[in-house]
């Protein structure tokens, strides 16, 4: 019997000694592991929005995430016009390239190739697919090469027809050399391109723009200063309202700005900061203009949530999810159906 | 000595053994990494919080396969300056092609002097040139520093503008051909960053006008976002992270010390630390014996140097 008290005592102790162990792990201020969108519900939010995570395409709609893709390098998916396709970047090794996909995610075309065998630097990326509001245009970024300097990457907004069966590209942009280059393109109703352009001034600081052009190569205009550093335009389904990423200098903070656009003058008005102090990123309006989505950490140094605001005023800010890691380099696509 | 007592004791001595066992890698990595002698076992009680200033030497070497351990040079060197009475913090970026007198060496890349004579090389060079005092230094390799990143659970870095590399060095576990390259495309806004992307973002220079300069930004930037990081961690997560660096770390701070650091790193955040990069006019691109380089211009950076690391 005191034999078999010893022993009892020796695994009790054994397994204070493990629990100890186990408890000094429970005291780490690890974060919380991120879940897959299939596994959350979040907050309804009216319309569709395709997001990404991990290398998928979800479709958000009545409060829950449908994954259409597999997690396989999908990112930035645009709905065309009409509705009822998307386009979307599959980005892999050294290249990336576009495809038209159904609203369900299934492959209808692959709209360019960018993957050239041999030498990794005879490839070609495309980023930020947008089709034009009358169906007929795609553009995107695209990094063409320079035959003087080969170190020289910088993308340009480029222009191809939507129809998969077309054919030929224009360039539309002529970015800074060695800035890497011009993103984000809207094209507007009217013919113009709306995007963001990088500058370095001679004190070596970088400084990002909107920008708009009237036609292929043509000269375009800033709309924002350069000391203000705005990038990642969004515009409403009206062209009246603008919602952009203005860091103002700041590497660790920015701010959701938005203001009127003028589609007619290509003018921007005064622009009011509905978020401030945060690290936020890829604005998307709603369709009926009144809402923006971003996504943000909910915690400094957290992973990417889907946040809302009213286009009204930085009183109505909502987290929409919690424990997701998306994409911030794909804005969210918002539709109405 | 009555049973209950043995009991007890037992007992005592198998939590200790628990927390022995947690805090293994710890001990290890301080073993292995501190020059300043063999470590002793971290006390777990409360830590002083230091006061007085002191500056810490940051290094970074590419220290892939295509390097003798023994040889590296310092791809990174950043003079970090911390006040904990008036919390402020300067981060000094130093350009690695600096030309500079290394002592007892000759002229040469100030990034060398670590290839030639281990870290008390590299702080004498910082030291002799720069006329300043360096306290401790702190050594990271590349994939030390990917570990690292990967154990905080990533960080959020706010990318300026795209950063395009066609010639990005293949060399994280490549084995014995370390000369391999790929294609990096970074592109701008927040984004949250594993280790392997947040290295591609500080190491890529090739697409950028700014070339070294724009990456020495770029991992000032990166230390404030691991620092960011590390605020939510405590003394218990410290077993963890010494496991990640597997010799990929060496420091003259001690375990110790190192927990008297951690306690003042709430009191910095982005507002209170100084970044400086050594851009033109301070220093001006050359060539000097057969090498690209960069010349300092001593009339400008010293008294720069000496306000913030009086």
């Amino acid at each position: 019997m005191r034999w078999l008290i010893g022993f009892g005592l020796l695994v009790a102790m054994l397994a204070f000694g493990i629990g100890i162990y186990h408890a000094a792990g429970l005291l780490s201020g690890a974060r919380p592991s991120v879940h897959r969108p299939t596994e959350v519900s979040a907050t309804p939010l009216p319309g569709t929005l395709y997001v990404v995570q991990a290398g998928a395409i979800y479709r958000f709609q009545h409060g829950n995430f449908t994954q259409i893709t597999k997690e396989d390098g999908w990112m930035q998916p645009s709905v065309a016009p009409a509705g009822g396709q998307l386009v979307a970047v599959r980005r892999q090794m050294n290249f990336s390239d576009l495809y038209l996909l159904t609203t369900g995610g299934k492959q209808v075309a692959q709209l360019t190739r960018n993957y050239t065998p041999g030498a990794a630097e005879s490839n070609h990326w495309s980023f930020y697919p947008r089709i034009s509001p009358d169906g007929a245009t795609l553009f995107y970024d695209y990094d063409p090469k320079s035959i003087y300097n080969s170190y020289q990457v910088d993308l340009a907004i480029f222009a191809s027809p939507a129809d998969p069966n077309g054919r030929g590209s224009v360039q539309w942009t002529l970015p800074n050399d060695f800035t890497g280059g011009d993103v984000n393109p809207i094209p507007l109703r009217a013919g113009g391109l709306l995007y963001t352009k990088y500058s370095i001034d001679d004190s070596f600081q970088v400084h990002a723009q909107i920008w708009v052009q009237r036609g292929p190569r043509s000269a375009g205009q800033a709309l924002t200063a350069p000391e203000l550093d705005c990038g990642q335009p969004a515009l409403s389904a009206d062209e009246k309202l603008l919602a952009m990423v203005c860091t103002k200098g700041s590497s660790q903070t920015a701010e959701l700005d938005a203001a009127a656009f003028d589609p007619a003058a290509l003018t921007l008005g005064s622009p009011a900061t509905l978020v401030a102090n945060q690290m936020l990123a890829a604005p998307a309006v709603s369709p009926d203009g009144k809402t923006i989505a971003y996504l943000a950490p909910s915690s400094p140094g957290g992973q990417f949530q889907l946040w809302t605001v009213d286009s009204s005023g930085p009183a109505s800010v909502r987290d929409i999810t919690r424990d997701l890691g998306l994409d911030s380099t794909s804005a969210p696509a918002w539709v109405g159906a | 000595m009555p049973r209950a007592w043995i009991v007890i004791l037992g007992f005592l001595l198998a939590g200790l053994g628990g927390l022995g066992a947690y805090f293994l890698p710890l001990f290890q990595t301080a073993a292995s990494s501190s020059t300043s002698g063999p470590e002793t076992l971290p006390n777990l009680n409360p830590v002083t919080a230091p006061t007085d200033p002191f500056t810490v030497l940051l290094l970074g070497s590419d220290d892939d396969a295509k390097f003798a351990p023994d040889r590296l040079n310092t791809q990174s060197m950043i003079l970090l300056r911390v006040d904990p009475t008036t919390k402020q913090a300067t981060m000094l970026s130093i350009p690695r092609d600096l030309w500079v007198p290394i002592p007892n060496q000759g002229w040469g890349k100030i990034s060398t002097a670590y290839q030639l004579g281990g870290a008390q090389a590299a702080v004498a060079a910082v030291e002799s040139n720069f006329k300043v005092h360096v306290d401790d230094y702190v050594w990271i390799g590349l994939n030390g520093l990917v570990h690292l990143i990967d154990r905080l659970g990533g960080v959020n870095l706010q990318v300026t503008n795209p950063v395009m590399d066609d010639f990005y060095p293949s060399d994280l576990n490549t084995g014995e051909y370390p000369y391999d390259y790929y294609r990096v495309a970074v592109l701008p806004g927040a984004v949250h960053m594993d280790g392997v992307h947040a290295l591609q973002y500080v190491r890529s220079r090739h697409g950028d006008v700014r070339g070294d300069f724009a990456r020495s930004e770029r991992q000032q930037q990166l230390l404030l976002a691991i620092k960011a990081q590390a605020s939510h961690l405590n003394v218990a997560d410290l077993p963890n992270l010494a496991s990640a660096f597997n010799g990929e770390i060496k420091t003259s701070i001690g375990v110790d010390r190192l927990r008297a650091l951690f306690s003042i790193g709430s009191d910095f955040n982005g507002q209170n630390v100084h970044r400086v990069v050594l851009v033109p006019p301070y220093t001006s691109e050359g060539w000097a014996a057969g090498q690209s380089v960069v010349f300092p211009d001593w009339g400008q950076i010293l008294p720069l140097v000496h306000k913030s690391f009086p």
